[in-house]
C-alpha cells in the first residue's frame, strides 16, 4: 500500500474527458496528485525528462493529435527508463484486434470510457485503488478489459 | 662408051653414096646402140637400185605387215570391248526406256497433282483471306476488350479508392462519432445524479428518453461497426469444431437462456473449414435473435444440426452440383416472422418490430449473411409466424 500521495498522470486531449477524470481523483479517498498532458509529444517530452521518480500510474487515451497513444504505449515499453511505468488505456472506441495488440505492446489494463458518469468514476476509482495496493501486473488476456 | 662408062660410074657413085649411107647408118646405129646400152645399163642400174628400194620396201612391208597383225589383234581385242560397250549401252539404253517410261508416268502424276494443288492452293488463298477477315474482326474484338479490361481496371482503381474512403468513415464512426455521443450520455448522467432535486418529473423523464435515445445510437454504431469490420478484416479459415463455438456462444448467453427457460439442442454437429471467430458472431447472432424473438408462452427450444450433403441434392441455382456442402440448420419454436419478409430481413437496417417492443439495430442478420457469403455460402430463412423460424445454412465443405 503506496501511503505517501500518489503520482497520476493522464494523457487525454478531451477536455471534457480531463475534467471527468479530475472529479474522480478529488473523490478518491487518498492523496493523489493528478498531472494531465494533451498530446503525445507533450506526454513523451514529460516523460523522458523526469529526473527523479516516474508517476505511479499513466491513463493514456488512444486517440491524441500528433502522437497517439499506441506510438507512446511502444515508446514507453520500449525504453529501459520508462518500461516499469503501469500503462492504462482509456479509450472510447473498442476493437478486439486493437485491444489484442495493445495487450501485446505491454499495456496494463484496457478500459472503454463508460458513458454513464457513475461508472466511469468507479472504474477510474478501482483502478486507482490497484495501484495504491501496488497490485497492478499485467493480469491473463481475458482479464485485460477491465469492465465495472 | 664415055654414057656406059658414066652410067657404071654413076651406079658405083650411087652404091658408094649407098655404102656411105648405110656406113653412116650403121655408125649411127652403134651410136644408137651404145646410147642403148648405157640406158640398159643405166636402166639395169636403176633396176637394182630399185630391186633395193622394194627390198628395203618390202622388208618394210614386212615390218608393216608384223604392225598390222599386232594392231589387228589389239583390233579385235578393242572390237570385242566395243562389241560388250555397245551390248551395255543397250542394255542401259533398254533400262533408259523403262525409266523414262516411268518418268513419263510421274510427270503425269506430277501434272494430275499440280492441278490438285492449284486447287487446293485456290482454295487455301480462299480460306487465307477468310482468316485474314476473321483476324481483322479479332483484331477490333481485342482492342474492344482491351478497352473493356481498362474500363474495368479504372474501375477497379475507383473501387480501391472507394474502399479507402468507406474504411476512413468507419474509423470516423468508430471514433470520433462515438466521443461526442459518449459526452451527451455523460453528461446527462451527470444531470440525472447531481440535479435530481431540481429537475420536474418531466423533466427527468425527457432526460431519460434521451439517454435512451444516445444509448441506441450507441449501439447503432457498435453494430454498424461490427458490420463493416466482417468485410475488411482479413480472413483465415481453419477446421474447426462448431460444438465448441455453439459451446462458447452459450456460456456467453447464459443468463438470457436461463431467463427465457431455452433448452439448446445441438446435434450431429460436424467440424468444419471456416473463419471461426466470424462464425461465433454468427452463430452469437442467431442464438440471440432466437432468444429475443421467442414466444413468451412456450419455453424456447433451439434444435441446431448439420450434415454434409452433395449440391446436387440442394437443387439450388447459387450451389455447384459437384460440390460437398456443409449444410447448418437452425430452427427454433419463437414468435417466427411472415414468410414474405424471408428475404428482407437480411438487409441492413430492416427491423419487422416496433424498436420499444424489441430492441435492437436491425444489423443482427446483416452480419450473419455476410459472414455466410465470407464462407462462399448462402443463407435461406423460412417461417411462419407464431411457428417459430428456421436458417438453413450451407457453405463448401472444404
Amino acid at each position: 500500500m503506496i501511503l505517501k500521495q500518489m503520482n497520476v498522470l493522464l494523457a487525454d486531449d478531451d477536455i471534457d474527458d480531463c475534467l471527468f477524470f479530475k472529479a474522480a481523483v478529488d473523490e478518491f479517498p487518498l492523496p493523489t496528485q493528478l498531472t494531465v498532458v494533451h498530446d503525445g509529444e507533450q506526454l513523451m517530452r514529460l516523460l523522458t525528462n523526469i529526473t527523479n521518480e516516474l508517476p505511479d500510474i499513466l491513463f493514456l487515451d488512444l486517440n491524441m493529435p500528433r502522437k497517439n497513444g499506441f506510438e507512446c504505449l511502444s515508446a514507453i515499453k520500449l525504453s529501459k527508463e520508462l518500461k516499469r511505468l503501469p500503462v492504462i488505456i482509456f479509450s472510447t472506441s473498442f476493437e478486439q484486434e486493437v485491444v489484442n495488440l495493445l495487450y501485446k505492446n505491454g499495456a496494463q489494463y484496457f478500459i472503454r470510457k463508460p458513458s454513464e458518469f457513475t461508472q466511469f468514476k468507479k472504474i477510474i476509482q478501482h483502478m486507482l485503488m490497484l495501484i495504491a495496493q501496488e497490485n497492478i501486473s499485467q493480469p491473463t488476456s481475458e482479464k485485460f478489459v477491465l469492465t465495472m | 662408051m664415055a654414057k656406059i662408062k658414066n652410067s657404071e660410074e654413076d651406079e658405083l657413085t650411087i652404091a658408094l653414096a649407098e655404102l656411105a649411107f648405110q656406113k653412116e647408118e650403121k655408125e649411127k646405129l652403134v651410136a644408137e646402140l651404145i646410147i642403148v646400152r648405157e640406158e640398159l645399163a643405166f636402166q639395169k642400174e636403176e633396176q637394182g637400185k630399185r630391186a633395193e628400194e622394194l627390198g628395203i620396201a618390202n622388208i618394210e612391208l614386212v615390218f608393216e605387215d608384223d604392225e598390222k597383225g599386232k594392231r589387228a589383234a589389239e583390233l579385235i581385242i578393242a572390237n570385242k570391248e566395243l562389241v560388250f560397250q555397245n551390248e551395255e549401252k543397250e542394255k542401259r539404253a533398254a533400262e533408259l526406256g523403262i525409266a523414262n517410261k516411268e518418268l513419263i508416268f510421274q510427270n503425269d502424276e506430277k501434272e494430275k497433282r499440280a492441278a490438285e494443288l492449284s486447287i487446293a492452293n485456290k482454295e487455301l488463298a480462299f480460306q487465307n483471306e477468310e482468316k485474314e477477315k476473321r483476324a481483322a474482326e479479332l483484331i477490333i474484338a481485342n482492342s474492344e476488350l482491351a478497352f473493356q479490361n481498362e474500363e474495368k481496371e479504372k474501375r477497379a482503381a475507383e473501387l480501391i479508392i472507394a474502399n479507402k474512403e468507406l474504411l476512413a468513415f468507419t474509423y470516423v464512426s468508430s471514433h470520433d462519432l462515438q466521443e461526442p455521443l459518449r459526452k451527451i450520455q455523460t453528461f446527462v448522467s451527470i444531470i440525472l445524479e447531481n440535479e435530481n432535486d431540481n429537475l420536474s418529473d418531466n423533466g427527468k423523464y425527457n432526460f431519460q428518453r434521451m439517454q435512451l435515445a444516445a444509448g441506441r445510437m450507441q449501439q447503432l454504431i457498435d453494430d454498424l461497426l461490427a458490420f463493416s469490420r466482417i468485410t475488411t478484416t482479413e480472413l483465415k479459415f481453419e477446421k474447426t469444431d462448431i460444438n465448441t463455438i455453439i459451446e462458447e456462444v452459450k456460456a456467453e448467453l447464459k443468463d438470457t437462456i436461463l431467463e427465457k427457460h431455452a433448452t439448446i439442442e445441438a446435434i450431429e454437429l460436424c467440424p468444419a473449414n471456416i473463419i471461426a471467430f466470424q462464425f461465433r458472431q454468427l452463430m452469437y447472432n442467431l442464438i440471440s435473435n432466437a432468444l429475443k424473438f421467442s414466444n413468451p408462452d412456450i419455453p424456447l427450444h433451439i434444435l441446431i444440426k448439420s450434415r454434409i450433403v452433395k449440391g446436387s441434392k440442394l437443387n439450388n441455382k447459387k450451389l455447384s452440383p459437384d460440390k460437398e456442402y456443409c449444410h447448418i440448420t437452425i430452427k427454433d419454436n419463437g414468435i417466427g416472422f411472415e414468410p414474405h419478409f424471408s428475404e428482407r430481413i437480411f438487409e441492413v437496417f430492416q427491423k419487422l418490430h416496433n424498436k420499444e417492443v424489441y430492441g435492437g439495430t436491425g444489423i443482427g442478420l446483416a452480419i450473419v449473411k455476410k459472414i455466410v457469403e465470407n464462407h462462399n455460402g448462402i443463407i435461406i430463412a423460412t417461417g411462419e409466424l407464431q411457428k417459430g423460424a428456421t436458417f438453413d445454412i450451407y457453405f463448401p465443405a472444404n
